[in-house]
C-alpha cells in the first residue's frame, strides 16, 4: 500500500515553477480583490445593519438582501412589551439555561403582583425558545447585539429596560415556529378538590372561574365530602396553557390530558 | 546652495547650527566656521539623520506589512491608532517600553542581555555601509559592497548566543537551525554578488549603481543572479518561506523564546532592520538604487531629495515582494531548506556567474544590441 503511494508520487512529478508560481497568483488575485474595500467591516464605524451598507454588499456581491434574511433574523436582545405581559411564566419554563427570573414589577394589584420577565444575558444562550413559547407575543428577539459591559451585573436586564428596547422600535426577530397546536387541555380529578381558589387567583389571563356547584348530602354510612362546593370551570379558548394552576394546585388535582 | 541630497540637508543643518552659535557668542564665530569643523558636525547630523530615519522607516516596514498582509487575507489591518494604523506600530514599541525584562533562572545573564543588542546594533551598521543617495559618497569605501554583506553575516553569531545562553531547547534549536540556514545561504548570495562585480567591475556600492544609470538593462543579464539573490536575503532575512529558525508552529518562537520585553523588541527591530537592508540591498545592486534610466525625463530626477525618494520607493516594492511571498508560500522543511541553498541555489549562482563573464566578453545582449558605455 505505501509503495503503490510512493509510486503514485514518483510517476506524477511536482512542476517546482507551478508550485511557487499557483500560491503567488492565487494571492495576487485575492490582493487585487481586496486592494480597494476588503470584505471586513470597520465594526464601530460600519454596522451591518446599516441601511446604506446593506446596500453596498447586496451591490457588490450581486445578491440583493431582503428582509428576513442574512441578519434580520439575527436573535439578538430581547424587547418586552411589559404592558401586555400576563406573567405566565412561561418563558422562565422554557429557559434552557435558567437565565430568566419572573420579577414584580409595578402595574399589578397588590393581591395579584405582576411579574416580568429579567433576563441575565451573562447565562442566556440567544436560543430564542422564550420568544417561541410566549403565548402573548409580548417577548421578541431584536437584532441588537451590544452588550458589552464591565460589569457582570450590567448583563442582567430587568423588564422595563427590555420595554425600552421595545419603545425603540427596533427590527423584531418574533420567533414562532410552526408546530402541531397544544391539543392538551388541563383537567380536574373532581373528587380530589377542595374548592380553594388557588388556581382561579393565579391564572395570568383569568380563564378560570369558580363555580357553585350543588350540595351532595352525604350517602348513609360515607363521610361528608371535603370540598367546599366550589370548583374550577376553565375556559380552553382564553387559556394559553401555562400550567401556572397545576403548579400552585395544592391537592395536586389538576393535570393534563384531553377532553375525550 | 543648492539642497539635493540628504548630505546638503545636513551639511546646511551644521552650517546654520554653527553660525547660530557664532551669532550668540560672537568671539567664537571665528573659530566655528573652520570648514574641517562644520564637516564634522554635518557628518554627526547625518549619521543621526540616517540612525532616525532608518528606525522610523523600519516602523513604517512593520506598518506595511501589516497592512499588505491583511490586503492578502481580506482584511485590514491596522487601523486605529493615528491615520490607517499609521501608529500602532509606535503604541506597541511604547507598550514593549513598559514591560518588565526578565531573565530565565539558569540563563546566561552576559550572552542573554549582549545577545540582542549586538544584533540591533550591527544590523544599524548596515546603514552607515549602505548609500542612500548620491551626496553619501563622502563617507563611500572601495569595497562598500563586500563591508555591507560582511557586516550582514554578523547575525548568525549574535542569534546563536543569545539562543545559547537562555537555556532552553526551543532557542537552543532554533539557534542551530538558523547557523545552518544562514551558513547555507551565504553561499549562494555571494556566488550571485560575484555576478554583479564581474558585470560592473567593481567593490564600490556607488559604482555599481553609477554602472546600472547607464546601462538600464542591467537586469537582463543577470536575473538569475537577482532570483538567486532574492532567495539567499529571505533566508538571510528569516522571512516565511525560511522562518525555520522561529517556526511558531514547531519551535515555540525559536531562538527568542525566553525573551520579553524590550529584549524581544530588539529582535523584532533587528530583524526589520535587516528587512530593510536587504531590500536596499537589492534595490541597489540589481535596481538601479536611486538612479532611473537615462532615458526617463530629467525633471524625475532633479527635485530635491529625488535620489532617496526614488530608493526607498523602490526599496518598499521590494519589500512588498516579500510581503507577498510571505502571504502566498507555506514555510519549507529543515531538508528542503538545506537541499535548496546547496543543491538548487549554488548551481544557479555559479552559471549566473558564467552568464555574467560571457556577457562581459562579449558585451552585448542578442536582441537590445551592443552596449558602448559599460564598465568592466
Amino acid at each position: 500500500m505505501a509503495a503503490d503511494v510512493e509510486q503514485k508520487g514518483r510517476s506524477k512529478p511536482e512542476n517546482p515553477f507551478l508550485i511557487i508560481g499557483k500560491p503567488l497568483a492565487t494571492a495576487a488575485r485575492q490582493f487585487a480583490k481586496s486592494l480597494i474595500r476588503p470584505s471586513t467591516i470597520v465594526y464601530p464605524f460600519e454596522r451591518l445593519e446599516d441601511p446604506k451598507f446593506r446596500e453596498e454588499v447586496a451591490i457588490r456581491s450581486g445578491r440583493p438582501i431582503g428582509v428576513g434574511q442574512v441578519w434580520d433574523n439575527y436573535r439578538g436582545v430581547h424587547a418586552l412589551n411589559v404592558n401586555t405581559c400576563i406573567s405566565c411564566n412561561l418563558c422562565a419554563f422554557s429557559c434552557p439555561d435558567l437565565c430568566i427570573d419572573m420579577v414584580t414589577v409595578p402595574g399589578g394589584d397588590p393581591k395579584h403582583p405582576k411579574k416580568c420577565p429579567q433576563i441575565d444575558y451573562g447565562k442566556c444562550s440567544y436560543c430564542g425558545f422564550c420568544s417561541d413559547a410566549c403565548p402573548e407575543g409580548c417577548l421578541s428577539m431584536t437584532t441588537r447585539y451590544e452588550l458589552s459591559t464591565p460589569k457582570r451585573a450590567e448583563m442582567v436586564y430587568s423588564p422595563q429596560k427590555m420595554f425600552e428596547i421595545y419603545q425603540r422600535k427596533l427590527p423584531m426577530n418574533p420567533i414562532r415556529l410552526e408546530r402541531p397546536a397544544n391539543e392538551d387541555s388541563i383537567l380536574l380529578d373532581v373528587p380530589l378538590c377542595i374548592g380553594c381558589n388557588a388556581c382561579a387567583r393565579d391564572c395570568p389571563t383569568e380563564c378560570i372561574t369558580m363555580l357553585d356547584i350543588p350540595k351532595v348530602a352525604p350517602k348513609p354510612g360515607e363521610k361528608p365530602a371535603k370540598r367546599i362546593w366550589k370548583e374550577p370551570v376553565i375556559n380552553d379558548s382564553d387559556c394559553v396553557r401555562c400550567g401556572t394552576c397545576i403548579s400552585v394546585c395544592p391537592k395536586e388535582c389538576l393535570f393534563w390530558g384531553t377532553h375525550s | 546652495m543648492a539642497i539635493t541630497t540628504l548630505w546638503d540637508v545636513a551639511y546646511f543643518m551644521a552650517t546654520a547650527l554653527l553660525g547660530l552659535v557664532g551669532r550668540i557668542i560672537p568671539p567664537l564665530a571665528a573659530p566655528l566656521g573652520n570648514v574641517d569643523l562644520i564637516w564634522g558636525l554635518a557628518a554627526l547630523v547625518f549619521g543621526a539623520i540616517l540612525l532616525a530615519a532608518s528606525m522610523i522607516n523600519t516602523i513604517m516596514l512593520i506598518w506595511f506589512e501589516r497592512k499588505m498582509l491583511g490586503r492578502f487575507m481580506d482584511r485590514r489591518g491596522a487601523m486605529h491608532v493615528g491615520y490607517a494604523g499609521l501608529l500602532q506600530n509606535f503604541a506597541d514599541g511604547l507598550k514593549l517600553f513598559r514591560k518588565n525584562t526578565f531573565k530565565p533562572r539558569d540563563a546566561d545573564g552576559l550572552g542573554f542581555y549582549a545577545g540582542p543588542t549586538a544584533y540591533l546594533v550591527t544590523s544599524l551598521l548596515m546603514f552607515g555601509v549602505l548609500p542612500v543617495s548620491t551626496g553619501w559618497s563622502d563617507g563611500s569605501l572601495p569595497l562598500s559592497m563586500l563591508l555591507a554583506l560582511v557586516i550582514f553575516s554578523f547575525a548568525p553569531l549574535f542569534i546563536f548566543i543569545s539562543a545559547w545562553s537562555s537555556n532552553n531547547k526551543y532557542s537552543l534549536i532554533g539557534g542551530m537551525r538558523s547557523a545552518a540556514q544562514m551558513i547555507a545561504y551565504e553561499v549562494p548570495i555571494l556566488l550571485a554578488v560575484v555576478a554583479v562585480v564581474v558585470v560592473s567591475g567593481s567593490f564600490d556600492l556607488n559604482t555599481i549603481v553609477n554602472e546600472q544609470r547607464n546601462f538600464w538593462f542591467w537586469t537582463l543579464p543577470l536575473t538569475l543572479a537577482m532570483i538567486v539573490f532574492v532567495t539567499g536575503m529571505l533566508a538571510e532575512m528569516e522571512r516565511i518561506p525560511f522562518d525555520l529558525p522561529e517556526a511558531e508552529a514547531e519551535l515555540v518562537e525559536g531562538w527568542n523564546t525566553e525573551y520579553g520585553g524590550m529584549l524581544f523588541a530588539y529582535f523584532m527591530l533587528a530583524d526589520y532592520v535587516r528587512a530593510l537592508a536587504g531590500s536596499i540591498l537589492i534595490v541597489l545592486l540589481f535596481l538601479g538604487g536611486w538612479t532611473l534610466p537615462s532615458y526617463v525625463p530629467a525633471a524625475l530626477t532633479s527635485f530635491p531629495l529625488a535620489g532617496i525618494f526614488w530608493l526607498m520607493l523602490k526599496t518598499y516594492l521590494v519589500f512588498g515582494v516579500f510581503v507577498w511571498i510571505r502571504a502566498a508560500l507555506p514555510r519549507v522543511r529543515t531538508d528542503q531548506l538545506l537541499r535548496i541553498g546547496w543543491m538548487r541555489l549554488i548551481p544557479l549562482s555559479l552559471a549566473s556567474v558564467v552568464i555574467a563573464a560571457a556577457f562581459v566578453l562579449v558585451k552585448c545582449v542578442p536582441v537590445l544590441g551592443c552596449v558602448p558605455s559599460m564598465g568592466g
